[in-house]
């Protein structure tokens, strides 16, 4: 068996993966970060809190979700970090002049050439403009094309596509079983009675897990994150 | 075989009209087209004696049928899938390890009592998933959720398979199992308390092993 | 998962890791034997203890921790420095002992000694994710989380830092506002998570 890949600061990649789980980003400026998603760096790199500072003019170009403003950090100037997240997947998205929305939690860095908005979804941030950014999955992203329904905790995040509905079935809630339920308390909820649907083009990005990457509440009671 | 593996957590079923599906409830990701999903009280054509057994053994885990024209994508937990194909033979597998199934498979219940005597009995107790085990049997496959990857053990006359019983998943084939205690393993393996047995397979068939000595 | 396959030989391995095994084994338990066992059991100075059994034998044996990834060390008379919950198997011909490691017991509270391995064959190292081998030159100094550092070798100084930049990256509450500094000649082993800290379980 070969021994494993040796990494230095010139052989990292550049603005790739070194394995499933970590990714590479060689900085020549500025990209946003969220905390705790860097395992290692090399080089000369200043963080600074968003919202703090010298980088304001940055901030008022790409950052407008004031909800995650305390989790995120401005890495500036040279080197390589390596960005991973508990073991998750990670892969870096091209946006080009695009939009995507995506799970708070799995967004872990972006270039400031991207502008990030709250998305109208609960939970969920959006994504517009050029660009790059890196986002974990549980297990390797699946991407499918709509007509979709999906579970909302699969659910990485959707391009392009027009804003999810909500989808109810109906048909289970008044059937039979439903009716046995409702005067018995037997048999239970499928656990599937409600998911996002999405129709029209694009592409919606899927994730195995019923357990999401820990999310920051947005939009619900103004929570302040952790 | 209705299973794909669309990546290590996540498997695609194809459901056609006449034909069901049984899957854990909740463990339905996406799907496309009419596809209708269905609590299932009963557990399944066979199942009103299978899940009057499982209620008694405390291991009842729900399903629900999974009919219609479509696709659906099931996964759960993040946990690894691995997808089982059945050809007449039958698998054994804890309830809760089920991810989706054939509804042709015939679902059954098997108290592990009776075939492990005494020790099918301590096994349920020393890996607390319980005295029963549930078997399809017939022509199809089943998705089954393990912790970590999915190692295929196997079995041969003469070439028994000790397996930790926090490791085994599922075994498929002509297999006897008994709980057994290697001299030195209860000091070895004395993670917990109870672990202090090894499960030893022996006979023909295949046993399932995950990467990890956690419960689902 | 970790296969290995033994034709009379021994391989050390921690404490109920190993998840099957075909053939004929026998598992013997080692407790303060050797100096450098004694080592690996006497750092666990809070609560538990790092455990570790020999198995002999002629068959396979298959090693797993948590599901986590199992990634092949092969020194060459050199020492690794790891943490003990990160070190799964060793060839028994590896010598393990105790290493001080000073600060980080200040910043982890927890692990003041460091496992080391030594000798020429290959060490088992667990990881939450394949692990990542980074070269440290004079030149190019290397910053770690501490949460994603699994083991190091060759000749490195590791200190800490606590600078205003990094506090501001990992906030007050995070309570690991510290990274560790490579400089020297050496590789570090990284792991692509950072949940888990130092000490194991958090």
């Amino acid at each position: 068996m070969n021994g494993p890949v040796i990494h230095d600061a010139w052989t990292l990649p550049v603005d790739d993966n070194i394995n499933p789980y970590a990714f590479s980003v060689d900085l020549n400026g500025q990209w946003f970060l969220q905390k705790g998603k860097m395992v290692a760096y090399y080089g000369q790199i200043d963080f600074h809190g968003v919202g703090l500072g010298h980088l304001d003019h940055l901030i008022a170009y790409s950052f407008h979700s004031p909800l995650h403003a305390a989790d995120w950090v401005v890495a500036e100037g040279q080197g390589k970090m390596v960005l991973a997240d508990r073991a998750f997947d990670v892969n870096s998205y091209d946006l080009e002049d695009g939009n995507l929305s995506i799970r708070s939690g799995n967004l872990l860095a972006f270039q400031p050439s991207l502008s990030l908005k709250q998305s109208i979804v609960p939970g969920f941030l959006t994504l517009l403009g050029t660009g790059k950014f890196v986002a974990a999955s549980n297990g390797p992203v699946v991407f499918m094309e709509p007509p979709i329904r999906v579970d909302p905790q699969a659910l990485v995040g959707w391009a392009d596509c027009p804003t999810p509905c909500h989808h109810y079935d109906h048909q289970y809630l008044r059937g039979f079983l439903g009716a046995i339920r409702s005067r018995t308390g037997l048999g239970g909820a499928s656990g599937e009675e409600h998911q996002f649907e999405f129709v029209g083009a694009g592409t919606v990005l899927l994730q195995s897990t019923e357990e999401v990457v820990a999310e920051i509440s947005v939009g619900e009671t103004g929570g302040t994150g952790s | 075989m209705p299973f794909t593996l669309l990546t290590s957590r996540m498997v695609e079923a194809q459901v056609l009209p006449g034909q069901t599906l049984f899957s854990q409830r909740g463990a339905m990701l996406a799907y496309r087209g009419d596809v209708r999903f269905t609590p299932s009280i009963t557990g399944g054509q066979r199942g009103v004696r299978g899940m009057i057994g499982r209620r008694i053994a405390d291991e009842d885990t729900p399903l629900m049928t999974v009919e219609g024209q479509g696709t659906v994508m099931f996964g759960h937990g993040g946990h690894h899938v691995h997808v089982i194909d059945l050809v007449g033979d039958t698998l054994y597998v804890e309830s809760d390890r089920l991810l989706a199934f054939d509804g042709s498979l015939r679902q059954g219940t098997m108290f592990m009592g009776s075939q492990g005597g005494v020790m099918g009995m301590v096994r349920g107790q020393v890996t607390g998933q319980g005295l029963f085990t549930t078997t399809l049997e017939g022509h199809g496959s089943a998705a089954v959720m393990a912790h970590g990857g999915v190692l295929e053990l196997p079995i041969d006359q003469g070439r028994p398979v000790h397996v930790d019983p926090q490791a085994y998943v599922a075994h498929r084939g002509d297999v006897r199992n008994k709980l057994s205690t290697a001299i030195g393993w209860r000091e070895m393996v004395g993670r917990g308390s109870g672990e202090a047995f090894q499960l030893e397979l022996s006979g023909t068939g295949m046993v399932y092993v995950q990467a990890s000595e956690e419960k689902l | 998962m970790l296969a290995v396959d033994l034709t009379g030989d021994s391989v050390k391995a921690k404490n109920g890791a190993m998840v099957a095994y075909e053939g004929e084994m026998t598992f013997k338990k080692k407790t303060g034997g050797g100096e450098g066992l004694r080592g690996m059991v006497t750092r666990r100075l809070t609560g538990e203890q790092m455990a570790v059994m020999e198995v002999k034998g002629h068959g396979t044996c298959y090693f797993a921790d948590r599901a986590s990834e199992v990634n092949l060390v092969s020194l060459h008379g050199e020492k690794l420095y790891v943490e003990s919950s990160n070190l799964l198997c060793t060839d028994s011909a590896l010598r393990t002992g105790t290493s001080f490691t000073g600060l980080r017991g200040s910043s982890q509270g927890n692990g003041l000694f460091t496992t080391t391995v030594e000798g020429t064959g290959q060490a088992a190292l667990v990881s939450a994710g394949t692990a990542i081998v980074l070269r440290v030159t004079p030149q190019t100094p290397l910053q770690v989380d501490p949460g994603a550092y699994l083991a190091h070798t060759g000749g490195l100084k590791q200190h800490f830092q606590a600078g205003v930049n990094f506090r501001a990256l990992i906030g007050e509450s995070g309570g690991e506002s510290f990274q560790i500094r490579f400089e020297g000649d050496g590789l570090v082993y990284v792991q692509p998570s950072e949940r888990n800290t130092i000490g194991g379980e958090v």
